[in-house]
Order: structure tokens, then C-alpha cells, then sequence
């Protein structure tokens, strides 16, 4: 609770010295960023740049090398019902025996505690905010009944049942609709209104000026964080995008190989 | 009526006899464990995880019967002999377990060549040991064997017990933990970041699978074991897609197979062997049990009604006839201008069968979308007309939206439109027409008919 009462200034998101390794080649290679609050951010990059393992790291859900990271000035496991996660969509087996209201219902898991089951208000809860979704009349069919854009509604509802301050979104906008498309951007946008911040994972460049105020670029090492105006520039998608950085990666992992005393 | 009286009879007796009541609840307990374990096992998709477990805990047994018998305790002395063979048979389990997890997250080992290396060296090891055991104990020797393929018939009240207990602590567990265990398995990450402490419910989880193993392989053994896992579970699965109705109907499945299994494996004999014979046939139970329980996962995934393969082939079979049905109007709707249609002006644009479209024709007719005229050709009722110009419009209609819409070149399209105009929804012509802004003619130029209600 401590958190919601400082100060306004106290960035969102702070990482220092991030780094992280996989079967000891380097994902990410030593992340400093600052994002205040109530920005809504994009995280971009090419493919493989690490742009979910950045997420997934400043979550605890992959362990880091080295890092240093504070939500609202003070480290996750202090606050862990003000940050939500909403993961990719395809990282699941949606012919999991479970309804669409059951999926949503999980976002109040952890407010619940061990053994304690969703109570009459969570459920109501979940009504509201898959209503919120337009997903109410969907809540008693089988997951793997929904479209793709209706999947994407459904952990997105989940997400808000969670009332988290600071949200992190894997590629929401990934193989949905139109009309689902609109919802996303909507709901995203009353989000940062009432002050909270969201991190999506974006791969579309076309979009990135209509959609955030903050960016993150980045591939395997930080390109850029800032406003939106200062940091979408050609200098910079050169630099997140183009070849040089490419032999940078390479020259990264060969060491690494190297100093482990492994043949190529 | 007097018949089924007494099948009720005997069927009550398996509970109430002395000898019959220790092997039929204690198999019936030990089945319901393992079925409910078993649902989490299936839908983690770990199915070799059982089968390797149960093989990784036969050292165990092996290792506890020759400490009983390195103690002094004989055949007569089972309870000691029972605690000490459950033990063996958890530890050793266990080190399975963690053998399995060294193999894949400290050497990289693929997780199916890590199940079948732990699988095979502890069963190796399991009946190497056995071997030794045989000349120094060689009374406990036989029990070790019956644990390869279960021996039920020799349970009794203190099995009931003790699978009793075991059977309500996993129960309990499962309860407690059924939240946790729905999201975990659905999504441990997205638990993690839930701040539920996924990794004491894995631990859970895999404590709950080895006791379940452990309480099985005494009826069934260590080599059908997870069939008693997986087998209630997939059948389980066949008829709900709620994770709440699964838990019971695949414990249920796991009761009647240890019902049955020991039903089976008495009365079967009795009803086989000549009356005044002198040699006793013989069945045994936990075999039996796992036929029964394999016989329910079949029957299940043929039958079941939603997603069962009988019921799924006769949905593509019938969704078969309507589409020929469909062409075949189509075909007579776009020939029939003013022309007498033979049964061959029909077959030619189709490549099913002549008996086939036979058929198809006559429950066409027989239905009232087609007549027979005078000369025995085939022409549209008003009706039949309509149902031919709506499908040539739903396929003029989808060419269109493909052209315009999707950019596909005009000379590509029809193949497509083809499959799309037989599963078209009215919604989605609807929409079509709006985004279309009502076109009248195809890409090729050909006019698109107009509604029915249009007219």
C-alpha cells in the first residue's frame, strides 16, 4: 500500500543494470530505463531483440543475470497486486477445459490468497469487466470457442480484474480484429487517464505514433527510452533496426561461447 | 426382475464378504486417487511422467522387502512388510523425480529422453536387485514380484485403511488446492506473476502423483500403473469442458473400473469354467481393472457426444450430403434454362458416386426440392430454385469480396468460393453485402441473383 501514497513523481518502471542470459547467450545486455507514470509505452524492436524477455524479467518470470528493478519505487515483491501481466495469447493451450468466466475470474486469484475461492463480488467483478470487453454474453462457452480477437478481450479482462496500477501487455494487438483493435486502444487510453501506466509489446512501426506517448526500442541492449517525439526518429530505428547492430549481437555471443571454452 | 435381484445381490456382496471387500474398495480407492492425480497429469500433458514414476519406484519395493527381511519380518508380519515396500517405493519415486528434473535442467537432456532414461534404469536396477533378493529372501521374493503386476486378491481391511487415508489426503489437497492448480496448469507463468508460490504447489503436485503411484502399483503394479493415471482422465475429458465436472467424472471412472476390475476377475472364471471341474481358472485383478478402466477411455473417445470420433464422422459425413446436395441444385439451377436435365447432365459435374448422387437426388426429391417430369429428368421446385440462386450467390458474392477486398486476381478465385459458399452464414452475407455495397455483378462479370426477399 505504501507505494500509492508517494509522491506522483516516483517513476513506474526503474531498471538499472539489467542483463539476461539464456543457455549463456545474452538476451538482454545491461538495461537502464525509467518510465514515470501514466504513459503509455511501447516496447519495440525487431524480432528476437528480447522484447518479451524484458518484460518477462522485470516480472520475476525469468530469472535476470544481474538487475536492479522498482515498480513505484519499491521492488515487486513488495506490491505484487499493483502490477498485472497479460501474456501472449499463443503461449497458452486454449483447449483447456475452463469457460471464458473461469479464465477472467484467475486475474482475482491473487488478491484471494491460498485455498480461498472467488466469492459472489469477484464474481460480479469479472461480469463488469468482461462487460467492459464485450465479452459478457461469451462467459459460459469453452475458451477454445473464441476468436482470436475475443481470446485477446477475454486476458485483457482478466488483467483488470487484477485493478493493478502498472500493466504489462505481450503483443495485444497480435492476429485480432478491427473491432477489437478499437476496444484495446480504448480501454488503454482510460487506463493512463486514471493515471496508470501500460507496457505493450508492439511489432507494428505503422502504429507506434498513433498509439503510445513513450517508446522503448530496443535489441538485446537499449536503443532508446522517452517521449514518444524525442526518441521515433530514423536515428534511432537505424539503430534498433538496421545491420550494424546485427554484428553487435554476433560479436556478443562468440564471446560468450569463447569464455565458456566452447568450439562454435 | 428375479435375475437382476440377484446380480444385485452379488454385486453388494463384494462389499460386505470378507475376502472380496479388502481387494474391491481398496482397488476401488486406489483408482479414484489415481484418477483424480491423473487429470492434472493429462491436461499438464506429462502422460510419460507416470508411466516413468511408476517404473522409477520398483527399486524401492525391492530395497524395502529385503529390509524387512534383513529385520526378521516374514510373510505373516504384512504390515510392517506393507510400510516398509510403500516407503522404498515413495523414496525411491522421488529420486526418479529428481533424476528426471537433473537430466533436463542440469545437462539439457530432451524431457522424453530423460523420462525414458529414469524409466528404464530404475526398472533395471528394480529387477536386478530382485534377482539378489530371490536367493537370501526367498518368501518375501514372491511379494516383490506381485508387485510387477499387482496383487489384489491378497488385500484386505488394513488396505482399506490405508488407501483410505492416503485417498482423503489427496482429496483434501486437490480441493484446497483447486484454484491454484486450474491456473498453474493452465498458465504457470501467469501464475507466477500472480504471486502464487508455483513452485511448493509443483512440489505439491508431484508428491500427490507419487503417493497416488505408490498407493497403486500394490493392486495394479508398477508396469500398468499409469494406465490408472491417464486412462480416467482422457475418458474424463471426452464428455466436459469443465475442469470442475472432470475431477469427479474421472474419479468416478477410476471407482467403476476398480468396481469391475474385481467384479470381472471373479465372476468371469466362475461363469467360464465346466461345473465339477477341477482346475480353477484364474484372472488377475489388476489387469482386469486396467482393461476395464482402457475399455471406458475407448468407448469414450469413440462415443462421447461432442467430441467422440463416431459422433465427430457422422457430423462430416452429414456435412457431406449438404454440400453435395448443394452443388447438385446448383448445378441443375445454372442448366436449366428451358432444357430437359437427365440424371447424366447432373453427373457430369460431379465426382462422387452414381450410387451416391442417387441417393442424394432422391432424398432431394423426396424433400421437395426437386421433381420428376414426364420424361424422367429432374427440374427445381420454386423452392429448389431459390436454394440454387442463393448459393451461386454466396460464391459470386465471396468472389467479389476476395477481388475487391483481398486483392486476389479475378482468375484464382473460384476455387476458394467453391469451399466458402456451403458454410456462408446469413450474418455473414449480410456483412458481405454491406462491406460490398450490394454489387450485381461477380468478377467475371456474371450477374449475382438477387435475395429471395428481394423479389
Amino acid at each position: 500500500m505504501s507505494a500509492h501514497h508517494k509522491t506522483d513523481d516516483t517513476a513506474a518502471l526503474s531498471v538499472s543494470n539489467l542483463s539476461v542470459n539464456y543457455d549463456r547467450v545474452p538476451i538482454l545486455w545491461d538495461i537502464a530505463l525509467e518510465v514515470p507514470q501514466g504513459k503509455l509505452v511501447g516496447i519495440v524492436g525487431p524480432n528476437g531483440a528480447g522484447k518479451s524477455t524484458l518484460i518477462k524479467a522485470v516480472l520475476g518470470l525469468v530469472k535476470p543475470e544481474s538487475g536492479d528493478i522498482k515498480f513505484l519505487g519499491s521492488s515487486l515483491k513488495d506490491i505484487p497486486k499493483h502490477v498485472a501481466y497479460v501474456p501472449q495469447r499463443e503461449s497458452v493451450d486454449w483447449d483447456f477445459p475452463i469457460t471464458v468466466r473461469d479464465l477472467v475470474l484467475m486475474g482475482r486469484y491473487g488478491h484471494l490468497g491460498l485455498f480461498r475461492r472467488p466469492r459472489q463480488a469477484d464474481i460480479a467483478a469479472a461480469k463488469r469487466t468482461m462487460e467492459i470487453m464485450g465479452i459478457e454474453g461469451l462467459q459460459d462457452r469453452q475458451i477454445s470457442q473464441l476468436s482470436g480477437g475475443q481470446q485477446q478481450r477475454a486476458f485483457l479482462a482478466r488483467a483488470l480484474l487484477q485493478e493493478a496500477d502498472i500493466y504489462f501487455m505481450d503483443e495485444p494487438f497480435t492476429g485480432i480484429d478491427l473491432a477489437t483493435e478499437a476496444v484495446i486502444m480504448d480501454l488503454l487510453k482510460r487506463l493512463i487517464a486514471q493515471n496508470k501506466t501500460v507496457f505493450v509489446v508492439h511489432h507494428d512501426l505503422n502504429t507506434v505514433e498513433a498509439y503510445f506517448d513513450w517508446l522503448i526500442l530496443l535489441n538485446l541492449r537499449l536503443v532508446a527510452s522517452g517521449p514518444l517525439k524525442s526518441t521515433f526518429n530514423a536515428e534511432n530505428l537505424y539503430a534498433t533496426y538496421g545491420k550494424s547492430y546485427a554484428l553487435f549481437g554476433e560479436a556478443l555471443k562468440l564471446s560468450q561461447i569463447k569464455t565458456v571454452g566452447l568450439n562454435e | 426382475m428375479n435375475e437382476s435381484f440377484e446380480m444385485q445381490q452379488t454385486m453388494l456382496q463384494f462389499f460386505t464378504d470378507p475376502i472380496l471387500r479388502g481387494p474391491t474398495v481398496g482397488c476401488m480407492l486406489m483408482c479414484l486417487s489415481a484418477a483424480l492425480v491423473g487429470v492434472i497429469v493429462f491436461l499438464r500433458r506429462q502422460s510419460l511422467l507416470g508411466e516413468s514414476l511408476s517404473h522409477a519406484a520398483y527399486p524401492g519395493v525391492v530395497i524395502g522387502i529385503a529390509v524387512a527381511g534383513a529385520m526378521g519380518f516374514d510373510e505373516s508380519s504384512e504390515w510392517w512388510v506393507s510400510l516398509l515396500v510403500m516407503s522404498g517405493a515413495f523414496i525411491s519415486a522421488l529420486l526418479g523425480l529428481w533424476c528426471i528434473s537433473f537430466l533436463e535442467k542440469r545437462l539439457k537432456v530432451k524431457s522424453d529422453a530423460a523420462l525414458c532414461f529414469v524409466l528404464s534404469t530404475f526398472f533395471g536396477i528394480g529387477l536386478t536387485l530382485a534377482s539378489r533378493v530371490q536367493f537370501t529372501h526367498t518368501l518375501l521374493f514372491r511379494q516383490a514380484q506381485s508387485y510387477l503386476f499387482g496383487q489384489a486378491a491378497t488385500m484386505n481391511d488394513m488396505h482399506i485403511w490405508i488407501y483410505g487415508g492416503l485417498s482423503a489426503v489427496l482429496i483434501g489437497a486437490i480441493a484446497l488446492l483447486y484454484k491454484e492448480l486450474q491456473v498453474i496448469t493452465f498458465d504457470a507463468a501467469y501464475a507466477k506473476s500472480l504471486n502464487i508460490p508455483v513452485k511448493a504447489v509443483h512440489t505439491a503436485i508431484f508428491i500427490l502423483i507419487v503417493l497416488a503411484l505408490v498407493i497403486g502399483i500394490r493392486s495394479v503394479g508398477v508396469v500398468l500403473m499409469s494406465a490408472m493415471l491417464i486412462a480416467p482422465a482422457a475418458a474424463a475429458r471426452q464428455f466436459s469442458n469443465r475442469l470442475y465436472i472432470i475431477f469427479p467424472l474421472a474419479g468416478l471412472f477410476g471407482l467403476l473400473s476398480g468396481f469391475f476390475g474385481n467384479y470381472l476377475s471373479v465372476k468371469v472364471p466362475e461363469m467360464l469354467e465346466e461345473p465339477g471341474s477341477v482346475e480353477h481358472m484364474f484372472l488377475p485383478t489388476g489387469p482386469m481393472i486396467v482393461m476395464v478402466a482402457t475399455s471406458i477411455c475407448v468407448l469414450s473417445l469413440l462415443f462421447a457426444p461432442q467430441r467422440g470420433v463416431f459422433v465427430r464422422a457422422l457430423r462430416i459425413a452429414s456435412f457431406r450430403f449438404k454440400t453435395i446436395s448443394d452443388n447438385v441444385i446448383k448445378s441443375i439451377w445454372r442448366q436449366s434454362n428451358g432444357k430437359n436435365i437427365t440424371f447424366q447432365d447432373i453427373a457430369r459435374y460431379q465426382t462422387v458416386s452414381k450410387v451416391y448422387l442417387k441417393i442424394v437426388l432422391a432424398n432431394l426429391t423426396y424433400n421437395g426440392w426437386l421433381r420428376r417430369n414426364a420424361t424422367g429428368g429432374y427440374e427445381l421446385t420454386h423452392e429448389g430454385s431459390a436454394w440454387g440462386a442463393k448459393i451461386v450467390r454466396l460464391h459470386r458474392l465471396w468472389e467479389v469480396y476476395l477481388v475487391d477486398y483481398l486483392g486476389a486476381c479475378a482468375e484464382r478465385v473460384h476455387h476458394s468460393a467453391e469451399e466458402i459458399e456451403h458454410v456462408l452464414t446469413p450474418e455473414i452475407e449480410n456483412e458481405l453485402v454491406k462491406l460490398l455495397n450490394d454489387p450485381k455483378r461477380d468478377p467475371h462479370h456474371k450477374p449475382i441473383p438477387r435475395r429471395e426477399d428481394d423479389l
